[in-house]
């Protein structure tokens, strides 16, 4: 109990940083649903990996050619292009020549060479900024990264409540949607901006692995526990905010690594789903 | 009347390569047209060009606008993974008639119904559509495209991977769809014995060959209209009502563009 006295006491710092996490796990728990069942879990991974490539160039073009990117703002603006730059491409207008995971796998290794050339270039206090940024830390996430995270969390909810049928349609069978007369392109150009926006602005607070984890896990529970479409997503959205607070407040408790409780928590609750009998 | 689709001079293929050329056809409100040909013949891409979900190399789309086109993609081509029930399959159907933003309302909800109905699978309506057979979830697909209520019904290899009593039993459904009169059937199939007994017009399709050729059902089943296509000859018989279409081993003429 001691532990958890300590936690309620320190309630100042973790106010912010546990409420961008919640929102994120809910966020990503729910986007999840299409990540997973459109088979494209490997997506979020390449997709950090470029926004860490935007962040990159952010620090090379401060650090050699002195102008301004340092800030806050400027980075997050850069990796969110990366990130949805890469989304369109990745996810929505995927050349039909290359199997989808061979043109994801590609960027992913590409994206990871870039990043360890390009820090090979910064300067070390850089380079160790990058690493808080990539990596995440959830214990000290600042006010203006919650109020990010709760202005993309929004804009995605809207979005997704006001265009959830054709989302829907077009990506249980885009076939069908095109000799309709949709237009299949845009629906996925928006559904993977969507994607495309709230990957590096939680990967900013939470970090690169619990992001892969959100998007796949919450999802992969839900649909285990024979979730119908509709309430997969709020199966989800519950299970990502468990995750990411439960694992916040037990790494606080067990003074284990935050990222990583976070996921092995969110795998944990793959466990009930698979039990569940098909019936 | 004007013809509910049609293709003329036309060129199609993907990224700007034509697989066939000088493709003409129309399909005219009541018609039953079955496309026929190999797999990777392409059949599918002539149809598809003909709705305008593939752009068109060359020549010129028309037929009636607007159209109300209900389409059935190959069965397999769905992915059953995902957690919807059928009656949410079907009502997929209402989406393009909706556009953006509006919800489905009571009105969509009965057309639902009455699709599902229509094709006798209203009890499936709460089932998990992973958890169906291949000819119910073949139903559940041909019920979404009748939920549009359309003119022109779409058909890619519907009877696919059936056995023979499940793919009797869908042919059936079809003609019973077509019987009524307000709905055109196109079919496409590659194999010619499953349309022969429910289509009025054929359309034989090899791109290998360079072979396009549409005609009504009686001229195409002729012995040297078949040989064009199978290059081989094949032999067509009635044996209780039904038309039995078979190869022989006598040689028949390698077919050639029409």
């Amino acid at each position: 109990m001691n532990g958890f006295n300590e936690f309620v006491s320190a309630r100042e710092i973790w106010q912010v940083p546990l409420t961008a996490s919640i929102l994120a796990g809910a966020l990503l728990g729910a986007l999840g649903v299409f990540v997973v069942l459109r088979r494209t879990v490997f997506v979020s991974a390449a997709l950090t990996q470029l926004s860490t490539v935007g962040l990159v160039l952010a620090l090379l073009v401060h650090e050699r050619l002195r102008i301004e990117s340092e800030s806050t703002s400027s980075q997050l603006v850069v990796a969110i292009a990366f990130s949805v730059a890469g989304a369109l491409v990745l996810g929505a207008f995927r050349s039909r020549r290359l199997p989808a995971e061979a043109a994801v796998g590609g960027v992913w290794v590409a994206a990871s060479a870039l990043v360890v050339l390009g820090v090979s270039r910064l300067l070390v206090h850089e380079a160790h900024d990058l690493g808080g940024m990539v990596f995440g830390n959830a214990v000290a996430v600042p006010l203006p990264d919650l109020v990010v995270i709760g202005g993309v969390a929004l804009l995605c909810l809207v979005l997704h409540a006001l265009f959830a049928k054709e989302l829907a349609f077009v990506s249980f069978d885009p076939e069908t949607a095109l000799a309709l007369g949709m237009n299949v392109s845009f629906w996925d150009g928006l559904l993977f901006l969507t994607i495309g926006l709230a990957i590096p602005v939680t990967a900013r607070a939470l970090g690169a692995l619990p992001v892969f984890a959100f998007l796949t896990l919450p999802a992969g529970a839900a649909l285990l526990a024979r979730a119908r479409f509709r309430s997969a997503f709020l199966v989800a959205a519950i299970l990502g905010m468990v995750a990411a607070g439960g694992g916040y407040v037990l790494s606080w408790i067990w003074e284990l690594p935050t990222g990583a409780t976070m996921v092995a928590l969110a795998g944990l609750l793959l466990l009930p789903g698979a039990m569940v009998k098909r019936g | 009347m004007p013809a509910l689709i049609t293709l003329q001079d036309a060129a199609v293929g993907y990224h700007g390569k034509p697989l066939l050329s000088g493709v003409n056809f129309e399909v005219q409100e009541g018609d039953f047209l079955a496309v026929v040909g190999p797999n990777g013949g392409g059949k599918t891409t002539i149809v598809r060009t003909a709705l305008g979900a593939l752009p068109l190399l060359s020549g010129r789309r028309g037929g009636r606008r607007p159209l109300r086109i209900g389409y059935v993609p190959q069965r397999d081509h769905v992915d059953a993974i995902w957690p919807f029930r059928a009656g949410e399959v079907v009502l997929m159907g209402r989406v393009p008639l909706l556009g953006p933003i509006r919800r489905p309302g009571l009105g969509d909800r009965e057309a639902t119904r009455r699709a599902m109905a229509r094709v006798r699978i209203e009890h499936l309506h709460d089932h998990a559509y992973g958890d169906l057979s291949g000819g119910q979830r073949q139903r559940t697909l041909i019920a979404r495209a009748l939920a549009a209520d359309p003119e022109l019904l779409v058909l890619d290899e519907p009877t696919n991977g059936m056995d023979p009593a499940a793919e009797l039993a869908t042919m059936d459904l079809l003609r019973e769809l077509h019987a009524g009169g307000a709905l055109s059937v196109v079919m496409v199939s590659h194999r010619l014995e499953n349309v022969a007994n429910y289509a009025r017009t054929l359309a034989f399709v090899d791109k290998d060959q360079r072979l396009f050729r549409v005609g009504r059902l009686e001229e195409m089943l002729r012995p040297e209209a078949l040989s064009a296509l199978y290059g081989r000859h094949v032999a067509v018989r009635e044996l209780e009502g039904r038309r039995l279409v078979y190869p022989t081993n006598g040689t028949g003429r390698r077919g050639v563009a029409p």
